[in-house]
């Protein structure tokens, strides 16, 4: 199968009763591309949607692999990460909670720990007991904030950060795609682990994504 | 399991787990906290939107010309995805069930003091001790201070110190210097993980009958 003679293809609207309560739900629906897409392989195996989705993250994903400068890093990181992910892809798309995040975030996550262990197996000789994938099972819930809140917050992390002053955008992108602890990041950039923090720290304040603690229950 | 925790890792720290830069020990532990917390994990969610939107920036690359074909050709032989384990409702978070199977922890719980029982997990590093400490009802633990950094998470039950009552969920960081002395709820046992950067030194006079017991003794 090649990618260059696929049919375009709508991705399947969902599928209105008249009932009130799935018209409401209707409303709520991810209606970005790469969700739906990401639902079509979930629920059909939907080969031509998997397609696509290669066709957009692939690159990405080797971006993000190739930004790394982790300890155990290597050439064909890339094109491994990208073979490793997008096999994940396709075998976990049934669990993908199209409620609980966009695709583009539930990919990301996928390759975070795809890149994590494969990053470990290289530079580790002991046994390791965990895989970074299974820090993230989560109990089983209602989806703690609606769907509608979800993209504000998206919405709100994407504008924020595209304004966030140098400092502290250099220091997320150093922990996030480089894949630096603050610690290194301090050591990196000369500043002391304090300072690092609190950029970080005001960074998260101006994205609003950290939930409060403070108010008591 | 929903919002009991009254005490939440770092920001910062929990920024560093979701980009996957936390040490495992500390992610272990990060991980036991999120099982209990819903505020943390609706942080973490959009910490995640960072990292994503961060990812979705990066330089894309073009792949090999073959790349695609051969995910297609790995497609059907690949390994079908474990079912969803039927973990979900357990007690324990998923990351400790885990350790607790692979350490066979019932076997190996140790004797610490009196009111104290510790079992220690392999967790292929060396920087943390990792461990599961069980309070007795009403156990008072040896007076300690660290060297080193602690974190603790609460698994069941509850115990106090100076300070105040922690219970699940409830995740705490000893600083290198902090003394103190938990003492376990009088209702029932308390079941702790713990995760320690260096020897624990004994304060009370009685104390040098335990060190051996306490040295950092990964297995």
């Amino acid at each position: 199968m090649s990618m260059h003679n696929l049919e375009t293809q709508t991705p399947a609207t969902p599928r209105i009763n008249g009932d009130r309560v799935a018209v409401f739900k209707s409303t709520e629906k991810r209606s970005d591309q790469w969700s739906q897409l990401l639902i079509s392989v979930g629920e059909t195996h939907d080969r031509q949607a998997f397609a696509k989705l290669f066709k957009h993250f692939g690159p990405l994903l080797k971006g993000f692999a190739h930004a790394s400068r982790n300890e155990g890093w290597f050439p064909g990181l890339g094109d491994d990460l990208v073979q490793e992910v997008m096999i994940k892809v396709w075998n976990k798309a049934g669990g993908y909670n199209a409620e609980k995040a966009s695709a583009t975030t539930w990919i990301y996550t996928v390759a975070r720990n795809c890149r994590i262990d494969m990053l470990r197996r290289k530079s580790n000789t002991q046994h390791l007991p965990l895989e970074n994938e299974d820090f993230w099972h989560e109990p089983d819930e209602e989806t703690p904030i609606s769907l509608l809140q979800q993209k504000r917050s998206e919405d709100k992390v994407q504008s924020s950060l595209a304004q966030l002053p140098k400092e502290q955008d250099e220091i997320l992108r150093k922990v996030y795609l480089e894949g630096k602890s603050h610690a290194e990041a301090s050591a990196e950039l000369g500043l002391p682990l304090g300072t690092v923090k609190s950029r970080v720290r005001l960074a998260l304040q101006k994205m609003q994504v950290i939930v409060s603690t403070e108010a008591q229950e | 399991m929903n919002n009991t925790s009254q005490f939440h890792p770092d920001e910062t720290m929990l920024l560093e787990f979701s980009a996957g830069t936390l040490a495992t020990a500390p992610s272990i532990c990060v991980s036991a906290h999120l099982h209990f917390c819903s505020k943390c994990r609706t942080s973490l969610l959009r910490l995640d939107q960072v990292g994503a939107q961060l990812m979705s920036e990066a330089k894309p690359l073009e792949l090999e010309d073959h790349a695609f074909d051969t995910v297609m050709a790995n497609l059907d032989s690949s390994k079908k995805a474990p079912a969803e384990t039927e973990n979900k409702r357990t007690s324990y978070p998923f990351s400790v069930s885990k350790l607790m199977k692979n350490n066979l922890v019932s076997q190996t719980w140790k004797r610490l003091s009196a009111s104290v029982d510790v079992a220690r997990f392999e967790t292929g590093q060396n920087e943390f001790e990792v461990a599961l400490h069980k309070i007795c009802a009403g156990g008072k633990t040896p007076k300690h201070d660290h060297h080193g950094l602690e974190y603790t998470v609460v698994l069941k039950g509850s115990f106090s110190d100076e300070n105040a009552v922690y219970r699940e969920g409830d995740f705490l960081v000893r600083e290198p210097g902090d003394v103190h002395q938990p003492m376990g709820a009088q209702n029932g046992e308390c079941i702790c993980l713990s995760a320690l950067s260096a020897p624990i030194k004994l304060t009370n006079p009685f104390g040098f009958l335990m060190k051996p017991w306490l040295r950092i003794n990964p297995m």
